[in-house]
């Protein structure tokens, strides 16, 4: 690997040798590619290795400990047959929408209403974004407090006399994975308003004023003019929140526990329950592939669109 | 126009509530003792204020043979947050440059897959990376979790960093290499002053993720060396043989204060952070 | 004062022997790592004693114990084990001592054991899971019931309930009462284990010879038999009569209404009674007793908490281990550890007529020898004794999932439990 562009001569200042120059130019070229590659191959290379090396144990017979014997498909094919995986999946995906959706949707409104020149913005911004600081654990501890019929909201509006009222999800096997999305909007609805907000906010000026200049009112000019140009800012969103979503852990095992039953379980609850809780490490690390595998579903459209779009700036 | 104002407001001020609700409900349960919110429900006003749970909270809990509270275990996680924000971020801004601003050959390549890292689960990396500290000697100390979470850091850092970076124009990287400047005298001089913004989200990112992260922290550390939320897990592992609802919610809101903290003062720069370019 | 050659030889024999009995000290001193889940509550006081008595023996006590419960432990465990540095004991139970026992090299204590005197005293089920290659490498803690049945005081009263119930017949009766003085019957939790807990406590109450054969033993021909049908009927039944809004709390949130006599029945293992007294309870407030059994004397449904010996690296650590062993298996220990937890001594031969005992531990011990004598002792399913983890999470998949969906009818619950066994196998 070379650097694009060797560093210009310089004049050799009077009475220097030339010879020090090299060394220091020899050096300075050896200490930038390490600066370079050094972190940037640990980085790159945990990523591959780790993932080559669940790949490989999947394949094998690893129970307790890792343990080289290749079996071939049978982790697959056992993991793929059990309910709990199953479930997981359709989980994933009714969750994966579901929260990235609706946490796009909050915040885009939340932005668009801070970006009204409110009074007191900067007190509601906080209160938006405080969530974020708090654990996921957290978050699920108290949700699971405030949706539970017995304890939380369905019980406040009873006593307030609205005695039919019902908010159970929480304890009903085909409705509890909403309540996981209502607590993970809660939660990373202030990120996306700060992506929005700060996108709205970038937007030039001249842009605004001469569609306001062309007679658009409010909506019209967030809708044709000022939504389209923060594209990017969906991408980067939905990116972030997708990875949030898909390793989601601590919020399920503290709000729902994957309960009622095995009903809200999800990919990640299935690697580690195989994986830790049932000791069986190939089963667990065919899981992961899955869950792996279904990313590139996703990412491969993001990365080829992202190098549809790259070649056509480069046309034109 | 008034009515839409109005609107405007109201709903900010309705959204807000919600969005204050599950705080308020920590809050005032970390003011009531443990035997009254058992007796009564984990919801509800006190029946009388008490201020003891966070004494109990901060240093006389019991975990183990000890009882210090969570005080050490908050020591702990700073030792363990704070080196390993100001590591994966100096990293990331490093790599990033390289990547966006110094350029070579397979850049993209080598971005596309430390990026992929953001969507590697915990829990397929546990064994991994036993092996790495095993070999590394650094199992059981602090040192070894800043080394996994520096690296894990990277994913997201050079993420950000790198999409901060591509905004500065080219043509000042091209003057200052005519004017001779190498690798580390521009990153100093240059890239550095422009990246404050993208710095402190990163930061504020960072420290939050490393702050609030379970999993590696009960596994690579034992005993007094654990970070602050192994305390919590113990202390809820605690409540199934005894109610000590008020201890946790104490315990929650002391082990929450630094992130809070740095969202109410970073709120403003994570905004104007994003805002000076950071989202491409 | 001058230094006479007097003084220099007793000054330089007592400086040579100070490292000498420096080194002494620290080569005896007998020192033990261990690994466990209990960081509180009553475990974390017991194992804390049990450390205290290790150090007044002259030992140097370190236990590090991982927060959360049992999978965040083995985790712990296992890197431990990954990276070559084991603790001298862990905690570990039932099939899992036969599983982790290959992976890694154990101590084998059976002359500790025999010297002791030990083999024949604690229960045949638990020796024979502590010695999976015939020898002993593990030793029992102390043991609990599962199949305890906790009655309300008030509820009793509130529903017009003289006594507990013997069989399912009564039982069922006894929730109908209560159902009709507007209570909640059963008092239950909402975590895999307890929904585990109730089937096994309701087939070992049918007939605990099929539990043995298709719980313990896998029998395909005892899990398709209509004794395990009318476990899953009658788990439909406490199903219909648990706290609708548990949720995945843990079932002592119920433990004020229990008191109180808003909910009638709990059926959870011994340690109960320890939950209750923190949770406020005076002995007038419950009773306890077997759970229902179909026909014959009750039988014993077994948990128990046993530590693993890992071979150690250090003459330190294997003294730690000796002394370790020894006190374990002394009758005063086991009565210092059960007064704390609540739970009864692995010991059979310990004398529970002393104070600090309860009369729920007395009848419990009383019990166990009983069921020894009778054959009647069982392994626990949803405490993770009957089966490895892995068929045990396999089973109790299908049984949360039976207990918390309602339109599953008995016959598919079955079904889907002999289909779980075979794919786990």
């Amino acid at each position: 690997m070379r650097t694009i562009l060797p560093l210009p001569a310089r004049e050799p200042k009077a009475g220097r040798p030339e010879v020090a120059d090299v060394w220091r130019r020899r050096i300075g070229g050896a200490l930038t590619q390490l600066a370079i590659w050094v972190p940037l191959a640990i980085a790159a290379g945990h990523v591959v290795v780790f993932t080559v090396w669940t790949t490989w144990v999947s394949f094998t017979a690893s129970t307790l400990m890792p343990d080289y014997s290749w079996v071939g498909l049978r982790n697959y094919w056992a993991v793929t047959r059990t309910a709990n995986f199953q479930i997981a999946y359709v989980n994933l995906l009714i969750f994966g929408l579901g929260f990235v959706l609706l946490t796009m949707a909050l915040g885009l409104l939340l932005a668009i209403l801070l970006d009204q020149r409110v009074r007191g913005e900067n007190v509601l911004r906080t209160i938006f974004l405080y969530p974020l600081a708090v654990s996921f654990v957290v978050t699920g501890t108290v949700w699971s407090w405030l949706l539970n019929p017995g304890l939380g909201i369905q019980k406040l509006v009873n006593d307030l006399g609205w005695t039919d009222f019902r908010f159970d999800w929480l304890v009903q096997s085909d409705k509890a994975i909403y309540t996981l999305i209502l607590a993970g909007v809660w939660q990373g609805a202030g990120f996306a308003m700060a992506l929005f907000l700060a996108g709205l906010r970038s937007v030039d000026g001249e842009l605004i004023k001469a569609a306001q200049i062309d007679g658009a009112g409010p909506w019209r000019t967030y809708h044709r003019v000022l939504l389209p140009t923060i594209w990017p800012i969906f991408v980067t969103v939905f990116v972030i929140l997708l990875q949030s979503a898909i390793k989601a852990f601590d919020l399920v095992r503290a709000l729902t526990g994957g309960g009622p039953g095995i009903s809200t379980m999800l990919p990640t609850l299935v690697v580690y329950d195989f994986m830790f809780q049932r000791s069986e490490l190939g089963r667990g690390s065919a899981a992961a592939v899955l869950m792996l595998l279904s990313l590139v579903v996703v990412l491969l459209p993001y990365g080829l669109y992202v190098r549809w779009q790259r070649q056509r700036q480069a046309r034109a | 126009m008034k009515w839409s104002r109005l609107i405007i407001h109201a709903a900010l001020i309705a959204l807000a509530l919600l969005f204050l609700v599950p705080l308020g409900v920590v809050v005032v349960n970390s003011l009531r003792s443990s035997q009254e919110i058992a007796a009564t429900s984990m919801i509800g006003w006190p029946g009388h204020l008490t201020f003891a749970n966070y004494g109990q909270a901060w240093n006389h809990f019991c975990m183990a043979e000890h009882c210090w509270g969570i005080e050490p275990y908050m020591l702990n996680s700073f030792t363990l947050a704070v080196p390993a924000t100001i590591l994966s971020t100096l990293l990331g801004a490093l790599a990033g440059y390289s990547i966006a601003l110094w350029r070579f050959r397979g850049d993209q390549m080598i971005f596309a897959l430390v990026t992929l890292g953001i969507f590697l689960p915990e829990q397929m990396k546990l064994i991994p990376w036993v092996v790495v500290l095993r070999d590394l000697s650094l199992m059981n100390t602090i040192a070894g979790l800043v080394l996994i979470h520096t690296v894990q850091g990277m994913s997201f850092t050079t993420l950000f960093c790198r999409n901060y970076y591509v905004g500065i124009p080219q043509d000042l990287m091209k003057a200052a290499r005519i004017d001779g400047a190498g690798f580390f005298r521009i990153f100093w001089r240059i890239v550095l002053p422009l990246s404050p913004p993208i710095l402190i989200v990163t930061v504020i990112f960072q420290f939050t993720g490393i702050w609030n992260e379970f999993l590696f922290g009960v596994t690579f550390t034992s005993g007094g060396q654990q970070p602050v939320t192994a305390a919590l897990i113990a202390l809820s592992a605690a409540i199934t043989s005894e109610p000590m609802y008020g201890e946790q919610s104490a315990a929650v809101l002391i082990a929450a204060l630094p992130t809070l903290l740095v969202y109410l003062f970073g709120g403003r720069y994570f905004l104007s952070g994003l805002t000076a370019g950071a989202v491409k | 004062m001058p230094i006479t050659r007097r003084r220099l030889l007793a000054g330089s024999a007592a400086g040579l022997a100070f490292p000498a009995l420096a080194r002494a000290e620290s080569a005896d001193k007998p020192r033990l790592t261990a690994i466990s889940q209990w960081s509180a509550g009553s475990d974390g006081a017991a194992i804390s004693a049990l450390g205290k008595l290790f150090e007044e023996h002259g030992g140097i006590w370190q236990h590090n114990p991982v927060p959360g419960f049992t999978t965040e432990m083995m985790n712990k465990l296992r890197a431990q084990i990954i990276a070559g540095d084991p603790p001298a004991v862990s905690q570990l139970k039932g099939p899992e001592i036969a599983a982790w026992s290959k992976i890694a090299p154990t101590v084998d204590i059976s002359t500790l054991v025999k010297a002791a005197g030990y083999a024949d005293k604690a229960p045949a089920e638990l020796a024979k899971s502590c010695q999976p290659a015939g020898h002993w490498i593990a030793l029992p803690l102390q043991v609990y019931r599962i199949n305890t049945l906790f009655m309300s005081t008030k509820g009793m009263q509130r529903a017009g309930v003289t006594r507990a119930p013997k069989s399912w017949a009564e039982f069922n009766d006894t929730a109908e009462k209560m159902k009709a003085a507007g209570m909640i019957p059963v008092a239950n939790g909402g975590i895999r284990w307890d929904d585990g807990m109730k089937f096994e406590i309701a087939l070992a109450g049918i007939n605990p010879d099929i539990y043995r054969r298709a719980i313990m033993q896998l029998d395909i021909d005892a899990l398709k038999g209509k004794e395990v049908l009318a476990a899953f009927e009658q788990l439909r039944k406490l199903a219909n009569w648990m706290n609708p809004n548990i949720a995945a709390q843990g079932w002592a949130v119920n433990l004020p209404a229990f008191v109180k006599g808003d909910m009638g029945m709990v059926l959870m293992g011994g340690w109960a009674q320890g939950n209750l007294m923190r949770a406020g309870a005076t002995p007038a407030d419950f009773s306890s007793g077997p759970a229902p059994q179909e026909s014959g004397p009750p039988c014993f449904d077994l948990n128990a908490d046993c530590f693993i010996f890992w071979k150690p690296k250090g003459a330190d650590l294997e003294a730690g281990q000796k002394l370790f062993a020894e006190l374990v298996m002394q009758p005063a220990t086991q009565e210092m550890y059960s007064k704390i937890t609540g739970s009864i001594p692995a010991r059979t031969d310990v004398n529970l007529q002393v104070d600090g005992f309860t009369d729920g531990q007395r009848d419990s011990a009383k019990n166990l020898r009983e069921a020894i004598a009778g054959d009647r002792v069982l392994l626990s399913l949803g405490h993770n004794m009957a089966q490895p983890n892995g068929m045990t999470a396999a089973m109790i998949d299908v049984l949360t999932d039976y207990v918390h969906n309602s339109a599953i009818p008995a016959a598919e619950g079955q079904k889907r439990l002999v289909e779980a066994v075979a794919s786990a196998q």
